[in-house]
């Protein structure tokens, strides 16, 4: 992953993006099953399984959970794949 | 996706109330996709709650993709199903098990479909909270056994890896 062209412009992204990013928010619904959160949150993200559970635990209990951050495009695409698992998913700019 | 095929085993009625449910989600995502419908709009929520523009714009590039990927979700999961309608469908001891074969690759759409169809019915019969129906009330029986049985597919799935 790690090339050595890839690092000015790797460099040149962080002075022209803007340093505000945007969140993925998953929100509890009374439906979808705890085995199936953890699934998509491992399958889709990559996350590890205790990740994964700490997120969906946290999805549960607190109502809601960031579950990735980064470029608004980026999140809007990640929202469409949890919409298609089911998912309740938000984009939301993160707080300043 | 999983690295082996997955076999779930189905009692002939569960194969064919399964194939029925898949018949009628088909013809919901093959219809005319009513904006109203809060079955359909469960499965395509407003990613910008605060903001009624940016939504727009979102359900404008993305709904009808998102409907028509679960279409052919449904599509191939009722392929797996046929089966049920076909040679089974005229079985006379309806408790005896098939053993249906989920492919590696058709794993996430099988998930993907069952869930959605859990979510449609949750929608139609008012499914707010956790707690919020009557295990005895016989509508929720087949919100519940669909739950059973998706929950089944994760453990199948999440075993083969």
């Amino acid at each position: 992953m790690s090339t050595p062209a890839s690092v000015p412009v790797a460099e040149e992204e962080l002075t022209s993006a803007p340093l505000v990013p945007w969140e993925l928010v998953v929100w509890d619904d009374p439906v979808n099953l705890m085995s199936y959160v953890v699934r998509v949150f491992r399958t889709y993200f990559g996350y590890s399984q205790e990740k994964a559970t700490r997120l969906m635990l946290a999805v549960h209990h607190d109502g809601h959970a960031i579950v990735a951050t980064g470029p608004r495009e980026t999140m809007e695409v990640h929202a469409q794949a949890m919409h298609g698992f089911g998912l309740w998913a938000t984009v939301q700019r993160a707080p300043q | 996706m999983t690295a082996a095929p997955l076999h779930l085993s189905l009692a002939i009625i569960e194969g064919r109330h399964l194939l029925g449910l898949v018949d009628e989600f088909i013809a919901l995502l093959d219809g005319p996709r009513d904006p109203a419908d809060g079955g359909l709009n469960r499965l395509a929520p407003d990613p910008y709650p605060d903001d009624a523009e940016a939504s727009a714009e979102y359900r404008r590039s993305t709904r009808d993709d998102l409907f028509d990927q679960r279409l052919a979700d449904a599509l191939d999961v009722r392929t797996t199903l046929e089966d049920f309608d076909g040679t089974l469908g005229d079985a006379q001891n309806v408790m005896l098990s098939r053993t249906v074969t989920i492919q590696p690759d058709r794993v996430n759409g099988w998930l993907r479909t069952l869930s959605a169809i859990r979510l449609v019915l949750a929608s139609r019969l008012g499914v707010e909270r956790e707690d919020a129906h009557d295990p005895e009330d016989p509508r929720f029986g087949t919100y519940d056994w669909l739950g059973y049985r998706l929950d089944t597919l994760v453990t199948l799935a999440d075993d083969a890896g």
